[in-house]
């Protein structure tokens, strides 16, 4: 058939053949929309936070003349003894959760695992504080905090005798409360992958190493923390990025006191951008930390590359 | 090693009865191979010796200890997966030496590297100790799998398909070094497979099972020569035997309630003078040998003869059976004796 051998001079495609328009035309005319919208929303912002990172501009006075300042910005951030004092809180409070979460989240999936009846029911009750809003989340856990009243208080004390227990407003305390409410709340997200990658083992695994009388130990780390491991470092990886950014619960549960011991980088940033209005330090400030969480992360997925492989 | 027993076992999937009323029993030192089409209950078989399976019915021993109750990591023995099962995020090495570092074993890393080395030398995989278990292919993954059972000297080895994937030419000097392990070691094997070339040289006794039943068990040559039944007969040779109604024979000094008889394809003569007729459909040259399939008043007939035959599709010829060769079957298809 003729018809169907096209000449090289024209383009082969259909759409190419209504609008006389070239393979390499067609896939820029489907990608378009798509870059200008990344540039818009993603790496214009990106930009102009860099630039303003160098200036004084205050955006509750849009008049004022824009003065470039160098590096006075990052200087002063960096010479503040205050900002390590945030940066520790995030800290602190991300190895926390993530420690807590692997090892609460991996022990439930295992559990799960092993099917018991009602293992279903169970599993839909665990996810359903996953499901609802951090704000939410940071308010009734006021309650539940509550010294006199609230049922956490009440529950340590039914155990050990300490009387009412100020977590909230205590400083030694209020980091932790933080770190109990995120875990109550983000456990089950790691626990749902675990189980993912706990479901994608085959029996014939464990089988041949009953048969090569491996004991429990062995098997667990021969067979199932390989296995689950890509998937557990995932988990954590997302958790992990989304807590060094945590704000809303935070911001409903202590508002960063008392003081400022439970004051994360990212509430803190939003008090020197909205609140005091000095934009260019919050924007460097800004920069910095999204400096320090995109090099973690890559360094992160390279060993997830490593352990996947 | 040892024997092992199997007392009238049985185990049900459901409705399917994937072993039925199995009684075996596997000397010490000797190798026996299971033949048998696919879903007979083989693989289901080891599994029950292995202690992955528990009979629903019967009992199970191994060297004279009753282990029907026992999980498998106490009844020592080793298993050559059908599907490989080698630990994917392991090295070879790691994968051999596994079974090697299990709890009470006691080995020095030494022993233990020596022990892979040996092994892994002999089935070829030296070169490959370092690698992933995942950057394996096929071939070498079932060597692996299989070297993982050789580093013990355990009671009982199973091995369900451990040649299936490897080519023509391993699968033959494989073959032989297996045979020769298992002299030299004095090892107790049972071994699965679909290859009845690799049942008839490597098996001390075949067991035939048919759906979940065995058959016949008994040395390679017997099971050949003296197939229990027409099943057991259709498994072994190549190609297979011949099946022709006794009615439509001429020579009658056959017993009298013979009703089917077989005939291995060696055991057709063609040319013969006051033979059957047939018509010659297809002539495969297999080098030594010639396989001829004819056809003679709608059934169809192998014959296999020694050398270059003179023959062409389409000739006509006559055929006979050679004197004393037939088998002859009664109307369960049962061998008469
Ligand atoms: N776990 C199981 N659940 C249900 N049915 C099973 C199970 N394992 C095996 N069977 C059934 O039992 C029968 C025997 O299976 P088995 O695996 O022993 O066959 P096999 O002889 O090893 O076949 P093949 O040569 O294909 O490996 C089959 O009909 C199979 O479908
Ligand atoms: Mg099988």
């Amino acid at each position: 058939m003729s018809s169907s051998v096209s000449s090289p001079d024209k383009p082969r495609t259909v759409t190419g053949k209504v609008f006389a328009l070239s393979d390499r035309a067609i896939a820029w005319l489907f990608i378009s929309p798509t870059i200008l919208l990344l540039l818009a929303i993603n790496i214009f912002p990106l930009v102009w936070t860099i630039y303003l990172s160098f200036t004084n501009y205050r955006a509750n006075q849009p008049g004022r003349a824009i003065r470039w300042v160098g590096t006075r910005n990052y200087e002063r951030l960096l010479g503040n003894e205050d900002i390590w004092g945030y940066l520790q809180a995030t800290a602190h409070f991300v190895l926390w959760t993530m420690l807590l979460q692997v090892v609460i989240g991996f022990g439930l999936a295992l559990l799960i695992n092993r099917n018991f009846k009602g293992a279903s029911f169970w599993t839909t009750v665990i996810l359903i504080p996953m499901m609802l809003s951090p704000a939410v989340v940071g308010v009734f856990w006021t309650y539940i905090y509550q010294p006199q009243t609230g049922i956490f208080s009440y529950i340590v004390n039914f155990f050990a005798d300490v009387g009412p227990l100020d977590m909230i407003g205590s400083v030694d305390l209020a980091p932790w409360s933080i770190i109990i409410v995120d875990t109550w709340m983000w456990t089950p997200y790691i626990m749902l992958l675990c189980l993912a990658g706990l479901r994608s083992i085959p029996d014939y695994l464990y089988e041949a190493a009953e048969i090569d009388r491996a004991n429990a130990w062995q098997k667990f780390f021969y067979i199932t923390l390989p296995r689950v491991m890509p998937f557990l470092m995932l988990a954590v990886l997302f958790r992990g990025i989304e807590n060094f950014k945590m704000f809303d619960m935070v911001v409903e549960l202590t508002s960063g006191g008392p003081g400022s011991t439970t004051e994360v980088a990212s509430i803190n940033l939003k008090r020197e951008a909205f609140e005091k209005w000095r934009t260019g330090y919050s924007s460097a400030f800004a920069i910095i930390l999204f400096v320090t969480v995109f090099g973690l992360s890559n360094i992160y997925v390279k060993a997830l590359n490593k352990v996947k492989q | 090693m040892s024997r092992v027993v199997l007392n009238n076992v049985t185990r049900n999937f459901g409705a399917i009865e994937a072993v039925k009323d199995l009684s075996m029993t596997i000397n010490d030192g000797e190798f026996v191979v299971l033949l048998g089409p696919t879903g007979a209950g083989k693989t289901t078989t080891l599994r029950l010796i292995a202690g992955l399976e528990k009979p629903d019915r019967g009992t199970v021993e191994i060297a004279g200890t009753d282990v029907t109750a026992m999980a498998p990591t106490r009844r020592d023995v080793a298993f050559v997966f059908q599907q490989y099962s080698l630990y994917p995020h392991y090295t070879v090495f790691d994968n051999m030496a596994f079974p090697l570092r299990a709890p009470g074993r006691n080995l020095t890393p030494e022993q233990i590297k020596k022990r892979v080395h040996e092994i892994a030398e002999l089935l070829r995989i030296e070169s490959k100790l370092e690698n992933r278990a995942t950057q394996l292919s096929g071939g070498e993954m079932q060597r692996v799998s299989i070297g993982r059972a050789l580093v013990r000297q355990p009671e009982i080895f199973l091995m369900d398909e451990p040649l299936s994937s490897l080519d023509a030419k391993l699968r033959e000097d494989l073959r032989v070094e297996l045979k020769r392990i298992q002299r030299e070691l004095n090892a107790t094997i049972l071994y699965v497979t679909h290859d009845q070339l690799e049942a008839m040289t490597m098996a001390d006794r075949i067991g035939v099972l048919s759906s979940g039943k065995l058959v016949q068990l008994d040395e390679p040559r017997k099971v050949y020569e003296t197939p229990s039944n027409i099943y057991a007969a259709m498994r072994l040779g190549s190609p297979q035997i011949n099946i022709l109604d006794a009615s439509s024979l001429k020579d009658t000094d056959l017993p009298a309630n013979t009703h089917s008889v077989g005939v291995r394809p060696e055991d057709i003569v063609l040319g013969s003078a006051n033979g059957t007729l047939a018509k010659v459909l297809t002539v495969e040259h297999l080098g030594v040998e010639t396989v001829i399939l004819m056809e003679s008043e709608g059934r169809n007939i192998r014959a296999m003869l020694g050398g270059d035959a003179p023959l062409a599709e389409g000739d006509e010829t006559s055929f006979a059976i050679r004197e004393g060769s037939a088998i002859c079957f009664d109307r369960q298809g049962e061998i008469i004796s």
